[in-house]
């Protein structure tokens, strides 16, 4: 055996242990998901499990529950991804214009981040709560005026649960921002100053043409993020009221596991997916072009 | 630390816990003289304890078996039964609803209980209602043990219906019975008197679904017509709905929706009554200072009338038959040790043990099984599930004043209607398939 | 310009309050009495009493919280180590090694991190079903050493790191697993170490996965049993908050220790679902 076949043979064995988790758990389930999805599967009388082709999808698509959970997912990530963007934009940036005591501001800001989901939706539960929650008991105490029922009326309802998430997730989107503020050099703001430029013109004119990829990479990772909503809602208002904060996640998980069509579930899967995907191609195409900066 | 000091810590703590935690696979080998019988339940409440403590019991007086008992909020809980059973990897003995019965004997998870019916030391068929035993039968086979009967009633706040005047002549409090007198009842309780926003109601809405049901069972409702359709939207139901829109809309007795009142209402004295599930007995025990009773629901519309359902005790399709005997030896135990079971907030299933003084004692257990000969369970369908979601779904866009009852009730019957037809649907196919491979 | 840091100092100071008043109301009320939790007047107790964590701590039938504990550090310590060592020894072969195919496996890795993760549940529980893995801590371990976001990272770094002293040792006679284990990990181990506290707090805080694949209660990891005892006492927040407290304590302090890593893990990718 050659030095080189040899070398290719322990990068082989080197491969194997992530190589078959990838094919086993990432391509398998792929391909178990498209067949799943032209098939009639269910859990509870598994001997009518057979092939109806497309009709999985006909069904989807005539199916109002489904447009009702795509609205509540939809309006999850047009309420989200642009008040996640510019608390985390206004995070970053005074953030960066501190200079004492920023790592701790810092650290502080991203702390919810570490909690689970879990335990996110009890506390927020807790100040929502129309009786004795936080919130009503300071509109009540000091504003004197009467209860706000922030979870259980349409309007309110998904608001509420993107503050929710905000304050989950804000942290790490200012964080990643903070560091790509931190790479654009001083001088360029030392000249500019100089030249009478400002603090608005600064942002405008350096800062933010600076930021815009790294604006670029957060909008899109928390678009993707935000059609996978599911926790955040089912936790804290179980999808109502009336189903308004049903997000598709939701439904697909209650179309598997407690209606247990598991075929039908997997079809509205991959048209979630495939609205996620065309937002995860321009990703897709922003890490390679990564990869091949540092190549 | 090192990179390599790092992964061999976790490697240790992975070793470790794996090592202690061993009970997860191995665990069984250890007690091989005691038969072991997982139990399952949603009763994540008060009631769990009593549940508890009659195992304990069960375990003390049967030293050949031991019973463990898990408990999973009822939600997910039928979806833990369902595919655990499906995979062979279920509990031995389980608690399914009589209304959830369809679709889990459809799945094949239940096993046949003939034997527990018959023999010397059986539960005895005849100390059952015949309406409540129906529910757990199949083609004419047993595949349930009702434990008990949970039907919805009425919570009163003695205090406050002495203050409005119902008293009876020795002096108790005496909880309305016909429309009037509860429309009357809850009005006056209601304070400040005229005011746009009251501090105290005479009656808030509970479980609004359940609420509604219980209506329904009263304005002779149904659910299902002669040939298994749906009729959600029949004439009497949407009275029944545009009876509980009306105590907000016309009577102006009820707290807005939004305002969680119900029981929370009710247990902070500042509602006077409230319809709910005979289970909530338990939450009421802790409060030693409120004085509540309970009746049955008041005649609303025909004639008296309750939703209700049952708890079941299930076992395992192809036990060993030492699991199977003392699975059956356990349902024994708890169905004819059902009084205990009553003291957490629920009417035994059996006659005799609700002849017994002792349960007569328990107030509001017995007041609610008064209701025994009115109740109503549930439709039995296998897409029960699908239809309570549409009934859910009506109802809360009505009491929340955003759809009149006719056209909601409209909406949920077509919907619910579909989920049928889907699932028949399916049904023809496998059986066509089935009679190819013949 | 110094007034001004000043007014931003004082004013990030109040944003980061905001951030940590919810937390730190939490761990208050976790120490009221039962009867003082829904009286939001006061923030601290009026008297500090250890009755909710006694209450939750007793009760292991109910809520078999010391269970769930071990069941959470021995998944997420798992998950971690599984990941560390499958992603670095992947990333070794590529970039090191050069295996033929490497460089398009790796792209088909990337392509894969954009699949969206709602798209496995259904099928992956299916093949856990299958393979008999249900209510295992297997179906919480091994899929998700599955992620290409770890191959991905240390690729990338390997790339930027010289092969150098790599190169040395393989001509001081050392054999291929021997410059893996002995310099190239070594060299790799600030990435090791973003990536692995990156793993674990995922998969600590992972609530979906344990909900889908764990029946028994015994088998649930804290976040699936929090929720679900809080489904179950939802009357009770004083005991609710303490387990919620008595949860987050490990990543807190995690958090304290790795602050740095999980700050970096956190500016070199991504955010969170």
């Amino acid at each position: 055996m050659t030095y080189k076949k040899q070398k290719a043979l322990v990068g082989y064995l080197f491969m194997a242990p992530y190589g078959i988790a990838f094919l086993c758990f990432l391509v398998l389930p792929l391909v178990v998901a498209g067949a799943l999805s032209v098939m009639q599967f269910d859990l509870t009388s598994k001997e009518t499990t057979h092939f109806v082709g497309t009709q999985n999808f006909v069904e989807v698509y005539k199916d109002t529950y489904f447009w009702q959970a795509l609205l509540a997912t939809s309006r999850y990530v047009i309420w989200m991804v642009p008040a996640l963007v510019i608390t985390s934009l206004g995070i970053a940036l005074g953030l960066n214009a501190m200079s004492r005591g920023r790592n701790m501001v810092r650290a502080l800001i991203f702390l919810p981040g570490m909690f689970t989901i879990a335990v996110t939706a009890i506390i927020w539960q807790w100040f929502y709560n129309l009786e004795f929650g936080f919130f009503n008991y300071v509109i009540k105490t000091f504003l004197h005026g009467q209860p706000v029922p922030w979870l259980s009326e349409k309007s309110l309802a998904m608001p509420s649960i993107v503050v929710m998430a905000l304050w989950w997730s804000a942290g790490g989107a200012s964080i990643i921002i903070l560091t790509s503020l931190q790479q654009i050099p001083k001088m360029y703001f030392e000249a500019a100053s100089l030249d009478g430029a400002n603090i608005w013109q600064l942002f405008k004119n350096i800062t933010f043409p600076l930021l815009k990829p790294v604006l670029f990479f957060v909008i899109l990772t928390s678009t993707i993020g935000a059609f996978q909503m599911f926790p955040q809602a089912s936790l804290l208002t179980n999808g109502g009221p009336e189903l308004s904060t049903r997000g598709v996640v939701q439904y697909i998980y209650e179309t598997a596991f407690n209606n247990y069509r598991l075929g039908y579930a997997a079809s509205i899967s991959w048209i979630l997916a495939a609205i996620t995907m065309l937002f995860g191609m321009f990703q897709f195409l922003m890490i390679r072009k990564g990869v091949r900066n540092v190549s | 630390m090192s990179t390599k000091a790092s992964m061999i810590l976790l490697l240790v703590i992975c070793g470790v816990i794996g090592i202690f935690r061993g009970d997860f696979s191995c665990g069984k080998l250890a007690a091989t003289q005691k038969t072991e019988i997982s139990f399952w339940n949603g009763f994540t409440g008060p009631d769990g304890r009593v549940m508890l403590e009659m195992i304990r019991d069960f375990n003390e007086k049967n030293p050949d078996v031991n019973v463990t008992m898990q408990r999973i909020p009822w939600a997910l809980y039928y979806n833990k039964v369902m595919v655990s059973g499906l995979d062979d990897r279920g509990p031995e003995v389980f608690v399914i609803h009589a209304s959830a019965l369809t679709r889990m004997h459809r799945a094949g998870i239940l096993a046949e209980e003939n034997s527990l019916f018959a023999g010397t030391k059986s539960v005895p068929t005849d100390d059952f209602d015949s309406y409540v035993l129906e529910q757990t039968m199949f083609d004419g086979k047993h595949f349930a043990v009702p434990l008990d009967i949970h039907p919805q009633g009425m919570y009163c706040n003695a205090d406050m219906l002495k203050a409005s005047g119902m008293t009876n002549p020795d002096g108790s409090a005496k909880p309305p019975e016909t429309r009037e007198e509860f429309l009357k009842v809850a009005h006056l309780m209601m304070s400040p008197k005229g005011s746009d926003h009251p501090d105290t109601f005479g009656y808030a809405l509970t479980s609004w679904p359940n609420n509604f049901s219980s209506l329904v069972a009263q304005f002779d409702g149904q659910w299902l017509d002669k040939d298994g359709k749906c009729t959600l939207n029949h004439p009497n139901n949407v009275k029944a709905l545009e009876f509980m829109a009306s105590l907000r809309s016309t009577e102006k007795l009820i707290p807005p929706p939004d305002n969680q009142m119900g029981w929370t209402g009710f247990r902070q004295k500042k509602v006077g009554m409230v319809w709910d599930g005979i289970w909530m007995v338990g939450d009421l025990k802790n409060m030693p200072d409120f004085h509540g009773i309970g009746a049955p629901i008041p005649t609303i519309g025909n004639h008296p009338g309750t939703l209700a359902d049952s708890h079941c005790l299930c076992l395992k399709p192809n036990l060993t038959p030492k699991q199977r005997e003392a699975g059956e030896r356990f349902i024994q135990y708890l169905s004819s040790h059902s009084l205990k079971w009553a003291s957490a907030g629920q009417v035994p299933a059996r006659k005799s043990v609700r002849a017994n003084p002792e349960f007569q004692r328990m107030q509001i257990q017995y007041a609610f099984s008064k209701q025994i000969p009115f109740m109503k369970y549930p439709p039995r369908i296998t897409t029960l599930f699908e239809m309570g979601q549409e009934i859910n779904l009506a109802v809360e866009k009505v009491v929340r004043g955003n759809a009149k009852a006719q056209e909601a009730l409209d909406i949920a019957n077509v919907n619910a209607q579909k989920a049928m037809d889907r699932d028949e649907e399916t049904q023809k196919d496998a059986k066509l398939s089935e009679a190819a491979k013949k | 310009m110094k007034f001004l840091k000043w007014v931003v100092g004082i004013f990030m100071s109040l944003v980061a309050f905001l951030f940590i008043s919810p937390i730190l109301l939490m761990a208050m009320t976790s120490f009221k009495h039962e009867s003082d939790v829904l009286n939001p007047s006061t923030v601290v107790p009026k008297i500090w009493t250890f009755e909710n964590y006694r209450n939750v701590l007793s009760w292991a039938e109910e809520a078999p919280f010391g269970k769930w504990l071990l069941n959470s550090i021995f998944v997420s310590c798992s998950v971690t180590l599984l990941v560390l060592l499958f992603s670095s020894m992947a990333a070794y072969a590529i970039t090191r090694l050069k295996v033929p195919g490497g460089s398009q496996f790796l792209t088909v890795v990337i392509f894969s991190m954009m699949v969206p993760g709602q798209l496995f549940l259904v099928p992956v529980y299916f093949i856990l079903s299958k393979l008999h893995w249900l209510d295992t801590p297997f179906a919480l371990i091994i899929p998700a050493t599955a992620g290409g976001f770890g191959v991905f990272m240390l690729c990338q770094f390997m790339k930027a790191v010289p092969t150098a002293i790599e190169e040395a040792a393989m001509i001081d006679g050392c054999s291929l697993a021997g410059v893996y284990s002995k310099v190239t990990l070594p060299l790799i181990a600030p990435a090791l170490a973003t990536l692995g506290v990156f793993t674990f707090i995922g998969s600590w805080n992972d609530y979906v996965s344990p909900l889908v694949f764990m029946d028994s209660v015994r088998n649930y990891t804290l976040p699936v049993g929090i929720a679900m005892y809080q489904a179950s006492y939802y009357t009770e927040y004083g005991r609710t908050l303490a387990t919620s407290a008595m949860a987050s304590l490990p990543l807190m302090i995690i958090f304290l220790i790795f602050q740095k890593q999980i700050v970096d893990s956190m500016s070199s990718t991504g955010l969170k679902d």
